[in-house]
């Protein structure tokens, strides 16, 4: 590799020398002034050098960072149990373990019969196995040194693990982009900030905790590749990228940044060759790698999603050729003109190919999914399947305040400092955050990719402001160069634990200035360096570090209340500040799983099929991977449309058992009738003659379930099940029998009765709800059975009638049989 | 090789063409950038998706116990909801924190007049203050258990 590298960095420093900007300037000299002050010293012991001390203290700071990130996390397995979390982490639970047990192959060939009945599933070839891989190695490598952990306890914990490591991602490449200093800060963000915790809280077992460090990562190195133009870097890259495409979706994200980064640097003429190599390197090398996914498939030179990079591949192929006749050419410089039109025709003319082959039906069109983010509207018309997902849903400002608090101010202040000393790596950073924020703006899930861009630029202008105020002795710089620096690091620091330790002292920059007196008199003298007076200086790092700390308690306390909730056990606090665990969910799944027989079809929403699925281990008709959309429409029309019409869709679908979440007992608001219109919604797109949105409706156009609601609203399946003897219950002295907590309106519909299906089990809080449909009723008689049928009587029919009980033979108990034909053995001796 | 080249200019005259860059097409000044920057930053963070998709009212009502209407600026309780003037503000908070830290920035200028930078030292402060304590107050409206 090594001799690779050489021959492509010989003609790479040529203009690389250049491209060095202000800011690595300034650090540049800041370390070879500790370089020069080390000198001066003539240390007695390395550590305690500046350049020793620094680097001690940039690790403690990241040590501090992974171990506060780690621990900000496990609020959910302190306050409740180690147990994994919400919906699709059940899924990726079960998966491991179905691997660990099964080995690998056979989980790449698993069909899972438990899901949609009666289609089943080829797992292998339906998800990302990164994240299963990853738990699997942990857990074959920790058994490998004889450490006997379950599956479980790795599961829940491989999130903060990964948290932490997303710190060190974060700190790389913001050192690569700025200096070391803005990279401590943004570690340190990173390791605390909601907006990321609330995807990797222990427990919560999905994708996203370890995509995200997988993300960061690859953007380090892409940068450093970019930086370095060495194949070496790219193939990491590559491969970087390729754990990404096998942890996350979100890996389509990477490969159409990158591509803009790049295609924004040609049209910005900052064309190198070190560009051409990575890009060149990294495009083949992780095509080839992400093919290698069951899940991804063909989809890179298939779809549209990965079409910009194929095309940015191939401009930059032009260009470079162009650039190459450029230099060969005499009297080029006249051409200017024509090789510009030239580029211009070829992006054109790669755009056209790439429009006329999506016509023509070689290339996919985009998926709903992506498209709903560039037309917002798309979603909510055409698919409601993605658009009823609460994390689909567009963001508000309060959201953005809850992840990110001060960083949001911070985060544009960075953007304006990078576009201020651009250069090629910050361009890459400025368009992360244009296309992040927008896409956070569109979806709240795309928060967490917003995330480490804020955090990354944040810090980034928090370092430079500080770099600035908490050098408090910038007059002294000429005399002795030896302290500001070293102080001046140790102020930044100071600083940066106070963002995660809070009882750090926050005034500890203060005593330096009252002791160097003469800042104050050289303050006229130096035009340049002493603008502002200490005092004012001091007084904004602390205002700085003050924020900081507010900072950390806000993160701790969102993560702590709003993200480590389990939320399949609930808590609630009663008035003297105990605590009620309501572990409904638990219990239902464990009654399925102990009283139902072993093949039993479970019907319910599409957001219980994983924990059916993992927990009960039963057999469910659709789960929380929406693939077949009609199937769930079935559903949706099975739950939405009345007891008999329902009846025949439910045997048709071969179901048992029936499940649905009712929160109207204790006020627990996410239950299946608040989450009803959606199912309607579903139904109607695929039955639009037999379901309607609008019946469900009162005539104002309002969705209630007291009196007043329709009386088809009040005679469906899914009211039914869920108020079925609810109007018997009177929970509170002060309202009326049947009054919905959750709703706060008293039930319209009270005394019905079931006919087709019947009450199998209800959970103590009332919150799941498990009925069995009945097996077809056998057939009415008919009128005219009764009529008497001519026959033509037989004489042994009448005698045996008359005396047939009579003469019947009695049994005697214990009689001895003899059976014939058989000898007994033991005779002949 | 030459020859061929000039094969098609033969028949064609070649015409006295001179092509420019359009005098519009500029590199933006840095001030044009940082105002675009800012005001879309505003807009993604007030929510302007949001509410082109769910449609909020711009400001929500009540009645209060003597049937009068009472207009409500922000929608308390729920995270995922939001009118749009409470997003308008709050993204101008926001927004203002961010102006805040760039002109505190700007202070370290060297050659400007001391009155001056005082002044732009004394509004930095002003803005991150206001902004901060606004956005405080913004969100213990809205969520009223806050920090407790």
């Amino acid at each position: 590799m090594a001799a690779q590298v050489t021959t492509n960095q010989s003609i790479i420093n040529d203009d690389s020398g250049s491209l060095t900007t202000d800011s690595e300037f300034q650090t540049n000299v800041n370390s070879k002034k500790r370089l020069s002050s080390s000198s001066n010293i003539l240390p007695t012991s390395s550590i305690l050098s500046p350049t020793g001390l620094t680097s001690l203290i940039s690790f403690i700071v990241l040590t501090c960072a992974y171990i506060s990130g780690f621990m900000s996390r496990l609020f959910s397995v302190i306050r409740f149990e180690s147990i994994i979390h919400e919906f699709d982490p059940w899924f990726n639970y079960r998966s491991t373990a179905y691997m660990t047990e099964n080995g690998f192959y056979n989980f790449l060939n698993w069909f899972d019969e438990l899901a949609w009945y009666p289609l089943g599933r080829i797992v292998g070839g339906t998800i990302y196995p990164g994240l299963m891989v990853t738990s699997g190695v942990i857990h074959w490598f920790l058994h490998m040194i004889n450490i006997p952990i379950h599956i479980r306890e790795i599961c829940v914990f491989l999130a903060p693990f990964f948290s932490g490591l997303t710190a060190l991602a974060t700190y790389l490449l913001t050192k690569e982009l700025w200096s070391r200093r803005a990279g401590l800060f943004a570690a340190a963000f990173i390791a605390i900030a909601p907006g990321y915790s609330s995807r990797s809280v222990a427990g919560s077992y999905d994708n996203e905790g370890i995509a995200i460090f997988a993300l960061m990562f690859t953007y380090f190195l892409w940068i450093r590749s970019v930086k370095t133009g060495s194949v070496f870097w790219s193939c990491c890259t590559a491969l970087s990228y390729f754990y990404m495409v096998s942890a996350w979706g979100g890996y389509v994200f990477i490969i159409n940044l990158i591509p803009v980064h790049v295609f924004i640097l040609l049209v910005l003429r900052r064309y190198s060759l070190r560009l051409y190599v990575s890009y060149s390197i990294f495009y083949i090398l992780g095509l080839i790698l992400s093919m290698q996914i069951p899940f991804v498939g063909f989809q890179p030179v298939r779809t549209s999603e990965h079409m910009l990079a194929a095309g940015v591949f191939a401009l930059l192929q032009a260009y470079a050729f162009i650039d190459y006749l450029y230099t060969k050419l005499p009297r080029a410089d006249d051409l200017k003109q024509l090789f510009f039109g030239l580029m211009i025709f070829i992006g054109l003319s790669v755009f056209a190919v790439v429009v006329i082959l999506t016509y023509a039906g070689y290339i996919a069109p985009w998926s709903g999914r992506f498209y709903s983010l560039w037309d917002t509207n798309y979603a909510k018309i055409h698919i409601p399947i993605i658009a009823s997902v609460s994390e689909h849903q567009p963001t508000t400002w309060t959201s953005f305040f809850f992840d990110l608090h001060l960083l949001i101010c911070l985060f544009p202040v960075g953007a304006w400092f990078c576009i201020k000393e651009l250069n090629d790596e910050r361009v890459f950073i400025v368009l992360y955050a244009v296309f992040a924020s927008y896409f956070a703006g569109v979806m709240i899930r795309l928060m967490l990719t917003l995330t480490p861009c804020v955090c990354v630029l944040a810090a980034i202008a928090l370092s430079k402001t500080l770099d600035y105020y908490a050098d408090t002795e910038t007059s002294d710089m000429s005399t002795s160069p030896v302290v500001p620096s070293n102080d001046n690091d140790e102020n930044e620091n100071e600083t940066e634990k106070n963002n995660r330790n809070l009882y750090d002292k926050a005034g500890k920059p203060k005593p330096i200035p009252g002791r160097r007196g003469p800042t104050n008199t050289n303050q006229d003298t130096d035009d340049d360096t002493s603008i502002v007076s200490s005092n004012i200086k001091t007084v904004v790092v602390i205002c700085i570090a003050m924020m900081l700390m507010l900072l950390a308690v806000h993160c701790t306390w969102v993560t702590s209340n709003a993200y480590s909730s389990p939320s399949i056990v609930l808590a609630s606090y009663n008035n003297d500040g105990s605590r009620y665990i309501i572990d409904d969910f638990r219990e239902a799944y464990y009654w399925l799983r102990k009283n139902t027989p072993e093949r039993a079809r479970v019907m319910s929403w599409w957001d219980y099929g994983y924990q059916i699925a993992g927990m009960g281990n039963r057999t469910v008709l659709v789960d929380n991977n929406t693939w077949n959309n009609s199937h769930i429409a079935l559903v949706g029309k099975a739950m939405s449309s009345n007891e008999s019409e329902a009846y025949k869709i439910m045997t048709m679908l071969d179901v048992d058992y029936v499940l649905v979440i009712f929160g109207g007992m204790i006020g627990y608001s996410g239950d299946d009738i608040n989450k009803f219109l959606w199912m309607v919604r579903i139904a109607e797109g695929e039955h639009p003659k037999d379901i309607r949105e609008q019946d469900y409706f009162t005539e104002n156009g309002e969705f209630r379930v007291d009196r007043s609601g329709s009386p088809i609203l009040l005679n469906c399946l899914m009211y039914k099940l869920c108020y079925y003897r609810f109007g018997e219950l009177q929970t509170d002295f002060r309202s009326p029998p049947g009054f919905d907590r959750t709703r706060h309106v008293e039930i319209g519909n009270k005394n019905f009765d079931l006919q087709h299906v019947e009450e199998a089990y209800t959970t103590e809080h009332w919150i799941v709800r498990i009925y069995k449909v009945k097996k077809l009723a056998n057939r009415l008689q008919a009128k005219n059975a009764l009529r008497q049928v001519q026959r033509r009587k037989s004489i042994y029919s009448t005698s045996k009638k008359t005396s047939g009980q009579a003469r019947k033979q009695g049994v005697i108990l214990n009689k001895p049989q003899v059976k014939k034909g058989t000898k007994v053995l033991t005779r002949k001796t | 090789m030459e020859n061929l080249y000039r094969l098609p200019f033969t028949v064609v005259q070649c015409p006295n063409l001179k092509l420019k860059k359009p005098s519009w097409v500029r590199k933006p000044s840095n001030t044009t950038v940082l105002f675009g920057l800012l005001v879309s930053y505003f807009l993604v963070t007030a929510g302007v998706i949001y509410d082109i998709i769910v449609e909020p009212p711009s400001v929500g009502s009540t009645t209060d116990e003597y049937g009068h209407y009472k207009p409500v600026a922000f929608m308390a309780w729920r995270i995922n909801g939001q009118y749009i003037m409470e997003g308008l503000a709050a993204a101008f908070m926001f927004t203002l924190g961010g102006l805040g830290f760039i002109l505190l920035d700007q202070t370290n200028k060297p050659n400007m007049p001391r009155l001056n930078r005082v002044l732009m030292i004394i509004c930095s402060f002003i803005f991150i203050l206001v902004a901060y304590c606004a956005t405080k107050i913004f969100i213990r409206i809205k969520m009223p258990s806050y920090l407790t």
